[in-house]
């Protein structure tokens, strides 16, 4: 296999070395931007707790460190996090690095499912429109498509809920697992699959039609190009035109989307994680800006952020593979 | 896309022609078309529903839809008219997509113009810039920003085009790096015109066709974004909004279940409409990904 | 009970007399015994132990594993760990006698060394409410394992020391606290208490499990094996969940109104106000007193003429309300009256009164503007705040909403007081000296929620309020309270508008519930689940 490893490493390598004052960057600002807001994570648990009097409130303030100045505040936090130290949440009263490992595996997996459902469906859909370009069949799969894509996810939430848990009594309401099942191995994961179809189905909905979109538009694009011309004047069937030539092809810039989009589905999950109550990351984000509990915000934000640049590490591998694959052909 | 220059028949269409032919083939753009006109045509007579106020009590509370010909599509949980909220909404959806779309694609397009036209460190800090705001979830910097500057419709528009103008300079600047060293530039480089008349006039409009279609997008995208918030209770109540009506009625959904499911249909088509409309644009003005 | 029984909570024994005893069996059932009960909560809690952290969300979970030393029933204050209490002559020192025989979960005796060091370095220290409360505590004594000596600088009045243990005293496992930094200690989400149930885990976001205690000191309780406690934010799919038999109680209305209503007439569950006697709020309207449009009485009363308050009742609380009549609510016993000033619905008369006070109606068509922060607490919060915006553009006052999320309202509110008018709903708790005299108080420190930052000041309402917190005699005190109540809805400084109880809905399998006014923050040794 003539696959050119040291130039993809270095240029690997390369993109991680830039990404280091992008994270920097983004938490700076993250921490400046919600020191802006009004009122502080002591207000919002006062609020919580129904009141307190003055002077608790002032003590715990300084327990916070929330007396100091901003700069001060900044400072502590980055010098703690470059060694890795997330610090702890004032609101959840435990260290955030617990936290977030207890709130990233119900991410991931929602992530993971819903990601692959939309991006299967929708590459499948997608080729097919574009096989029968300006068809019927197309406008109408097209139109679902985005049918999916205008319908709020609340909405659709709610509505499944309504319709398969309260009417049918097919699916539980929310949660990620029958709390007092205490099921083991394949009945745990048959009860967790069971949790995350609703859930899945609002998330994946709406990133369905990205796909389908986008792998309709470049199947139209790569049919086009010289060397399928070729093939298909060479006889090749269409059937195998398509697996072989146009997919393989058609599928690059639908897996860059895929690794551009982590950061949009994490904010696409906070509705529905809030809705179907999954312990995610999405609703721990949301909840900790509401109650201005930054410690826990910023270690998502940096959390996502090494997501993010990793995933684009494999996405840039994987690119530099599918890519070579279609040099060959 | 050829410049002036090239000798063309005299019976060749104007360019307005061409588009329209290339966009009406598309059926579903022509329904876009539709219901586009038909939201816009609510904005514009909503004046002509309800004359006064869209949030006054107008009737019995929870009226349901045909019900009373006062309130033909029924009232919400405090007497509001739910047709007169819904054309008031209208206003509201397209008053947040038009602000949030022209400051996500003037950030975009300064941002995307400099870093593609320049490029070097300009590019790189620009470009560092751009990852940074998308690497941080969206909704998230848009639930921060709300929770800074408060719920009002304003601050809500604004922060929409805040997180979503990311791709707007990514496509300005791929389009500017990809012509910025063709030939017609070279010509007018060469020609002693400066920096910003050759952004502006020469480079631009080459950009322009897909930041239209991007701007589809950005519309439709803030809808959503609006009734999210409202979900999460972060809409600005001062307006009779979609989101809002449904935020609300969602408390009242399996009593009333219209005063959710109407402006829920609205929100639907409308977001329907900008997508058809924006895959109608594509095919207008990128022709050739056309058979 | 002898004396006065001034302040906390005493108020409400008297309004209990109709009220069921707590049965723990009710007659004609048999008690099943096992089982899980699943119980809704709206937010999560952030902490799990009563003794850092005074609020009804976390009495609800732990409330069944850590025990406080004096309960409350309808039939009064009951032994929980505590057995016996007494004062001495100069009310300086209280001695309390403790349970024995009594182990926390991990097996350690229960004795006063851990009353002594929960009450100094934690109600005293670190508990919102209590360090006012405890703030001359100058020593708890141990003579012996069991008798807990109770030490204060000033005379401490015993009722008031009583009332306030069944919500502020609860003693924490000192050998798990000591010498560690209690506030980030791990068992505050983890809680180690004597309770019927062990604390088994916490799953953030999602829920709370605890177990059966077999050695609790209630011989042969509790009865059910588990409760659960589900966090469901959303309220509709909290009403989803009830309907799917997903869980059994949703208290402290952690449904919408609507569906309150609708689940009212649906026979498979309970649907009441029951269990809450201590627990009643006020949707009001506050007023900053620093505007000077506000700040002028006769605008006060035409804005309460122009709020449809019977309107709001009906179609934001679906019934389950009543017009408020001031700081006392009509379950505050016999220091509430109504024989007070009110202002019924009267458009007309609400225009008259602000033409007079001198606002007409100008070019653009309104009197006036006011800025108004509506809570946001969700749902009929959010739609009261509306409302009021709708009643007063009926009146000619156009009203502009700023929604925020909490942190910035309870800043713009009570720090900032960058408001004109604001609403909320706030809890009066049994007594008006420790709930709702706070809104009418003047010289309270800036910053501190639910206090009156409205600018409000008369030195003659608080005198009336400091002469009533210190008298004794519960006639005289009772007066004191009806003449303030008077003087509040003369003079409106807040608009107590509609009186509201909590209200739970409970699904019939579970029984014996809701038997005592603070249930919800109760041990349950005595539920059990009939299926």
């Amino acid at each position: 296999m003539p696959l050119p490893i040291p130039p993809i490493l270095s240029y690997a390598l390369r993109r991680l070395f830039q990404a280091v004052p992008v994270v920097i960057l983004i938490m700076i600002g993250t921490f400046l931007l919600l020191k802006l807001a009004p009122g502080d994570t002591v207000d919002a648990l006062v609020g919580d707790m129904g009141g307190a009097d003055a002077a608790f409130i002032e003590r715990l303030r300084i327990e916070y460190g929330l007396d100091q100045p901003v700069w001060v505040q900044l400072w502590r936090y980055m010098s703690k996090l470059a060694m890795f130290d997330f610090g702890w949440s004032f609101v959840y009263e435990q260290p955030v690095s617990r936290i977030l490992m207890d709130r990233l595996g119900t991410t991931l997996l929602l992530m993971a499912t819903s990601l692959s459902v939309a991006f299967t469906i929708g590459i499948f859909l997608g080729a097919i429109a574009a096989r029968r370009a300006y068809s019927t069949t197309d406008n109408l799969i097209s139109t679902l498509g985005l049918i999916f894509y205008a319908t709020p996810s609340f909405f659709l939430s709610l509505m499944m809920i309504l319709l398969f848990s309260v009417k049918l009594g097919w699916l539980p309401v929310g949660g990620i697992k029958t709390i007092t099942g205490f099921y083991t191995g394949w009945d745990h994961v048959v009860d967790v699959a069971r949790h995350l179809i609703m859930p899945t189905a609002a998330l994946s909905l709406i990133y369905l039609s990205f796909y389908l979109r986008l792998m309709r538009a470049s199947v139209l694009e790569v049919a086009e190009l010289d060397y399928v011309r070729t093939a298909r004047a060479k006889g090749a069937g269409e059937s195998r035109l398509m697996v072989h030539h146009i997919m393989r092809n058609a599928l690059l810039p639908v897996v860059t989307l895929l690794g551009l989009q982590f950061s949009t589905v994490l904010g696409g999950s906070v509705v529905v994680e809030t809705i179907f109550t999954l312990p995610g990351l999405g609703q721990l984000a949301y909840q900790s800006v509401i109650q201005r509990d930054m410690n826990t915000l910023m270690g998502i934000i940096f959390l996502c952020s090494i997501i993010v640049v990793v995933v684009n590490f494999l996405t840039d591998l994987l690119y530099a593979r599918l890519d070579s694959r279609i040099k060959l052909t | 896309m050829t410049t002036a220059a090239t000798d063309l028949p005299p019976p060749e269409p104007s360019r307005p022609v061409v588009l329209w032919r290339r966009f009406r083939r598309n059926r579903a753009a022509l329904l876009g078309l539709f219901l586009f006109t038909l939201v816009v045509g609510m904005a514009l007579t909503a004046g002509l529903i309800e004359p006064n106020d869209p949030l006054r009590r107008a009737g019995v509370p929870l009226t349901a839809p045909f019900a009373n010909w006062d309130t033909p599509l029924g009232t919400d949980q405090l007497g509001r008219d739910i047709l007169a909220m819904l054309f008031y909404g209208a206003r509201i959806s397209l008053l947040v997509g038009v602000v949030a779309t022209l400051i996500s694609i003037g950030i975009g397009i300064v941002i995307g113009a400099l870093s593609g036209y320049f490029g070097g460190w300009v590019d790189d800090v620009l470009m560092r810039i751009t990852e940074a705001f998308q690497t941080i979830p969206s909704f998230v910097l848009l639930l921060t920003l709300v929770a800074i500057l408060g719920s009002k419709i304003e601050w809500i528009a604004l922060a929409i085009g805040i997180v979503s103008w990311t791709a707007p300079a990514r496509m300005v600047r791929a389009e500017f790096m990809a012509l910025r060293n063709r030939e017609f530039v070279d010509a007018a480089r060469n020609l002693g015109v400066s920096n910003t008349a050759m952004i502006f006039k020469e480079i631009m409009p080459n950009a322009i066709p897909p930041i239209i279609v991007y701007a589809s997008v950005v519309m439709a995208l803030s809808i959503l974004l609006e009734s999210a918030l409202a979900f999460l209770a972060l809409g600005d109540p001062n307006y009779a909004s979609w989101g809002n009506m449904i935020g609300q009625g969602r408390a009242v959904l399996r009593t009333a279940w219209y005063c959710a499911a109407i402006p829920g249909i609205a929100i639907v088509l409308t977001v329907l409409s900008f997508s058809l409309l924006g895959e109608g644009l594509n095919d207008a003005l990128n022709p050739r990904q056309k058979k | 009970m002898t004396k006065a029984q001034n302040l906390l909570y005493a108020t409400a024994v008297g309004c209990m007399g109709l009220s069921l005893t707590a049965n723990p069996v009710q007659a004609q059932e048999e008690v099943k015994r096992g089982g899980t009960a699943v119980i809704h909560m709206i937010s999560e809690q952030r902490t799990l132990n009563p003794a850092l952290r005074a609020s009804t969300g976390v009495y609800n979970i732990s409330g069944k594993i850590m025990e406080p030393l004096i309960d409350k029933t309808y039939d009064g204050y009951v032994p929980v760990l505590a057995t016996e209490w007494s004062s001495s002559d100069d009310g300086k020192q209280i001695t309390v006698k403790l349970r024995e025989g009594v182990k926390w979960h991990d097996g350690e005796d229960f004795t006063c060394d851990d009353v002594a060091f929960t009450a100094m370095e934690m109600w005293k220290e670190l508990l919102n409410y209590s360090s006012s409360l405890q703030a001359n505590l100058e020593s708890v004594d141990c003579p012996d394992p069991h008798t807990a000596l109770f030490n204060y600088s000033e005379p401490m009045p015993l009722d008031l020391f009583v009332a306030a243990m069944p919500d502020l005293g609860h003693p924490a496992p000192k050998h798990l606290y000591e010498g560690t930094d209690i506030l980030k200690n791990d068992h505050n989400t983890a809680p180690v208490g004597t309770g019927p149930f062990k604390f088994v885990e916490y799953e953030r976001g999602q829920y709370v499990l605890a177990e059966r205690n077999e050695d609790y000191w209630r011989e042969g309780y509790p009865y059910l094996d588990r409760i659960v406690w589900r966090f469901i934010k959303d309220k509709s799919a909290a009403a989803a969940a009830l309907e799917a038999g997903e869980i059994h109680e949703s208290g402290f209305i952690g449904v919408s109104m609507a569906d309150v209503e609708r689940l009212s007439n649906d026979d498979r569950f309970d649907v009441g106000t029951k269990g809450y006697e201590n627990n009643v709020a006020h949707s009001t309207v506050e007023f900053n007193h620093r505007n000077p449009i506000l700040a002028d009485v006769n605008v006060r009363r035409a804005i309460h003429h122009g709020l449809d308050v019977d309107f709001a009742i009906q179609n934001i609380m679906r019934g389950f309300a009543k017009p408020g009549r001031g700081p006392v609510p009509s379950v505050g016993g016999a220091n509430y009256t109504d024989d007070v000033t009110t202002y019924p619905y009267d458009v007309e008369l609400a225009k008259k009164m602000l033409d007079d006070a001198g606002y007409p109606v100008k070019d653009d068509g309104f009197r006036f503007k006011l800025r108004h922060r509506p809570a946001p607490w969700g749902e009929y919060t959010q739609l009261w705040g509306e409302y009021f915006a709708q009643a007063m553009k009926a009146i000619d006052i156009d009203v502009e909403l700023l929604n925020n999320d909490a942190p910035g309202f309870l800043n713009g509110v009570y720090r900032d007081h960058d408001f004109d008018t604001a609403n909320g709903w706030h809890q009066f708790r049994s007594d008006p000296a420790v709930s709702t005299m706070v809104w009418l108080r003047s010289g309270l420190p800036e910053g501190s929620p639910w206090t009156n930052q409205f600018g409000w000041k008369s030195e003659e309402i608080d005198q009336m309020i400091d002469d009533a917190a210190s008298e004794l005699d519960p006639e005289k005190r009772a007066g004191m309270y009806h003449e303030i109540q008077r003087r509040a809805m003369d003079e409106l400084p807040v608009i107590f508008a509609i009186e509201h109880p909590f209200i739970s809905v409970t699904s019939k399998k579970l029984m014996n519930h809701h038997n005592t006014p603070r249930w919800n923050s109760s041990s349950w040794y005595d539920l059990w689940l009939n299926e």
